[in-house]
């Protein structure tokens, strides 16, 4: 009996980690090679050790939501949790941004680190190296865990080297947010917003010429969006690695490749659009929120901006507050981040760790947890109450999402998950200093939208990058 | 003598909570950063590899280091001698006694209640390109304000940041320097001002002389301020604009901000507090040799 249950484990685990390689890995036969046994070596999951625990087993999680109406929401959702069932009490702590929880994390001591953790997208490669996860696949492939409604690409943002790591839980990505009354105004259709970079710029003139807009678009250079992760969303739609390793994605990354002639041409046609104003450059947007003040700004309003797609909830409800007359709910336009190459774009946000305790009945309580904040009906609810894009398309069908996103504006950014073509380019670059890397991406963007050479800053900006990734990979394997 | 050793036990007895605690909190801490300073540690920071204490020259030597030093340098000459004379000038202002002064008094030590973070934040608007009130004022004297922004600019982004910073400061130096300048004897105004001296004579010959203990100190706690300043560069600029390097990325911020390329390599942070500690403790001693000589200590 248990032999039997055992080899279906381990045919479910193969099956699985085919389709893992098949999916990240289109191009070269490596990352499949070494999948099969990908979980070897690594710490179990057995999610059945919770029956034997006798009581309900206590575990801890830290999450990672600063504003006060995702932690609150988080920790509503942990409470439905505890009370849905016996075996497992959750403790929930919130430990403010990421920014906060990370080095905690990090410093802490393996027994005072907690069961769960939410840590963002940029700090896979990170924890991975920590050694100290239990991967989720162990207990996805132990329970025969059906991720079929799952968003492919939300997946994979978490899947290295064949393994799954974490379960994505807040979901986001850039999108183009733009007035439609200004549109109007220059005679271009309300309805049609631009979708290639052609197109920014040719509305972008138009909005200007015709004295509708004093600036077409708004731009910034924040490591964490104009400045450094848009620029991984640009290059996987171009179908472009930013890093050797298939992102990092086959293999551990060495150095950083993202100074493409393609990517050379983007941040001209920026630099270009800055410098004849058809473009309003608001800096390293240190608030967050320059780039749409740039759009509510009464004199010299922008017409559009690209930004992440959480932000929209807080958009709209401060429009309806009354706070920019000018402007109503309505005026806002939501579409597809525009760019060159296909559609689709890269997951943000952040996902849910399980912690090896050492104890299996914690690691398995950890994973009743994550089952449930990744079900359809604890989604639907995330994602209609924060504006976050939920995990799975199943959660689309129920209450309250389907209300939610009877509004178009909220259905764009899960589209775009959908959209990104299944390709190895579709999953963002994993390299333990990602941070660090959009760090300096973002020195020079700023560099170059306020006029330095383009090419020899792109190719300084990749070298930088490069340096960061070696000096990490010199500091964090063995040897 | 054998007196004196009799009281040894009780003297440890009773020092050692103090000592417990300054060697767990301070003492551990402190020798714990500088042995990791001549290390290279993975991302936990547990499993390091020594590089030596030549890793200390390598950091100071190091641009982004050498870059933090020099903005960390200007920041204290910016902010120290402008909040230390606006300091005492609003206290001296003060210092009547005149009905309803208490109202200014209250105004001008109100920044003391409000933290670093509520101080930038409220500059961070004040000083916003499209929505802060400043820049609207301001735009037809100073277009930078406007464009592109006092804070986006790498020629005035530092002098923003040191507004924000003199203005949080002030409160302390205004109620330090105030208890100060009661506790100087009226009389001693009362002779200078028979002796026929002016306002500006009292001033120069009575409240400087006998403020010059507190003038030290505060300078000494200001510049220490100064030379650890965080929070307002945290919230305000984040080391940047990137547009001209790093013209406000100071000491403190290359260690430990969000945007530093040091920040989870803890090797290199700990030798940066070390270098950051030991460039303290120096000026402090020259502070206090140097302006000591010109301090009058009432008997």
């Amino acid at each position: 009996m248990i032999r039997t249950r055992r080899t279906a484990a381990t045919l479910t685990a193969c099956v699985l980690a085919l389709l893992a390689g098949t999916a990240s890995a289109t191009t070269p036969p490596s990352g499949s090679a070494g999948a099969g046994d990908a979980l070897a070596g690594l710490p179990g999951c057995d999610p059945a050790a919770l029956d034997g625990a006798g009581g309900p087993v206590e575990i801890t999680v830290w999450s990672s939501m600063k504003a006060d109406l995702l932690n609150k929401t988080m920790e509503d959702l942990t409470n439905q949790f505890n009370a849905s069932q016996t075996q497992v009490k959750v403790n929930y702590v919130n430990q403010g941004g990421y920014e906060d929880t990370i080095p905690k994390f990090l410093d802490a001591d393996q027994r005072s680190r907690p069961d769960v953790v939410q840590l963002p997208e940029y700090m896979v490669r990170s924890i991975v190296d920590l050694n100290t996860a239990v991967p989720v696949g162990a207990c996805m492939t132990a329970a025969s865990f059906d991720t079929s409604a799952f968003i492919p690409s939300a997946l994979a943002q978490y899947r290295v080297e064949g393994v799954q790591w974490s379960l994505p839980f807040n979901v986001s990505d850039p999108v183009l947010l733009y007035n439609k009354k200004l549109f109007a105004k220059a005679g271009l259709d309300p309805n049609i917003p631009p979708t290639t970079l052609d197109d920014v710029v040719a509305d972008s003139k138009k909005l200007v010429d015709s004295g509708a807009a004093t600036y077409g678009i708004a731009i910034d250079s924040n490591f964490d969006n104009g400045g450094g992760w848009f620029l991984e969303q640009w290059l996987a739609k171009l179908g472009q690695f930013y890093t050797d390793g298939d992102n990092g994605r086959t293999a551990r990354a060495t150095k950083a490749t993202f100074a493409t002639p393609e990517m050379a041409t983007l941040l001209t046609q920026f630099q270009q659009m800055v410098a004849d104003k058809t473009a309003v450059y608001v800096g390293d947007n240190n608030s967050g929120a320059d780039h749409l003040l740039a759009m509510a700004d009464k004199d010299h309003p922008a017409a559009m901006a690209i930004s992440t797609s959480a932000s929209i909830g807080s958009v709209l409800t401060i429009l309806k507050g009354g706070q920019f007359p000018h402007i109503t709910p309505d005026d806002v336009g939501v579409a597809p981040m525009p760019g060159p190459g296909a559609k689709g774009t890269l997951v943000g946000g952040a996902s849910l760790w399980i912690n090896d305790s050492g104890d299996p009945a914690k690691v398995a309580a950890a994973w009743k947890y994550l089952e449930y904040m990744t079900q359809a009906q604890t989604q639907a609810t995330w994602a209609a109450t924060t504006g976050y894009v939920a995990v799975r398309t199943d959660a689309q069908a129920l209450e309250p999402l389907k209300t939610a996103l009877t509004d178009p504006r909220f259905t764009v950014a899960g589209q775009q998950l959908l959209d990104i073509p299944a390709a190895p380019t579709s999953a963002g670059p994993v390299v333990g200093p990602l941070l660090e890397v959009r760090t300096a991406v973002a020195e020079g963007v700023a560099k170059i939208l306020t006029g330095a050479d383009v090419a020899a800053t792109l190719q300084e900006m990749q070298d930088q990058a490069t340096e960061l990734i070696t000096d990490y990979n010199d500091r964090n394997t063995a040897g | 003598m054998r007196r004196r050793w009799r009281d040894v036990p009780a003297a440890a007895a009773l020092l050692a909570p103090s000592a417990a605690l300054l060697g767990v909190f301070v003492v551990y801490p402190l020798a714990r950063a500088i042995l990791l300073g001549t290390r290279k540690c993975n991302v936990s920071g547990r499993v390091c590899k020594t590089v030596g204490w030549h890793q200390y020259v390598t950091v100071w030597r190091s641009a982004p280091f050498q870059n933090a030093l020099g903005n960390t340098l200007r920041f204290v000459a910016m902010t120290v001698p402008i909040g230390l004379v606006l300091g005492v000038g609003l206290a001296v202002l003060a210092d009547k006694q005149l009905r309803g002064i208490g109202v200014f008094r209250t105004i001008f030590s109100s920044t003391i209640a409000s933290s670093v973070a509520v101080a930038s934040l409220i500059w961070l608007v004040l000083l916003n390109p499209q929505i802060g009130l400043l820049s609207h004022l301001l735009k037809d004297a100073f277009p930078v304000v406007k464009k592109p922004g006092l804070l986006n600019d790498g020629g005035t982004a530092m002098w923003g940041v040191a507004i924000s910073s003199i203005w949080a400061g002030l409160g302390l130096t205004f109620v330090i320097v105030t208890a100060a300048l009661q506790s100087v004897p009226r009389e001693l105004y009362e002779s200078a001002f028979v002796d026929g001296a002016g306002a500006w004579r009292r001033f120069t010959n009575v409240t400087l002389p006998m403020l010059s203990p507190t003038l030290l100190f505060v300078a000494v706690v200001m510049t220490a301020r100064a030379f650890q300043t965080y929070g307002e560069i945290d919230l305000l600029t984040g080391g940047g604009p990137n547009s001209a390097g790093r013209p406000t990325e100071t000491i403190a911020y290359l260690i430990y901000g969000k945007s530093s390329k040091i920040r989870n390599d803890i090797g290199i942070q700990s030798a940066t507090a070390v270098l950051l500690f030991v460039l303290l403790l120096v000026v402090s001693f020259i502070q206090f040799r140097v302006l000591e000589r010109r301090v009058h200590y009432a008997e």
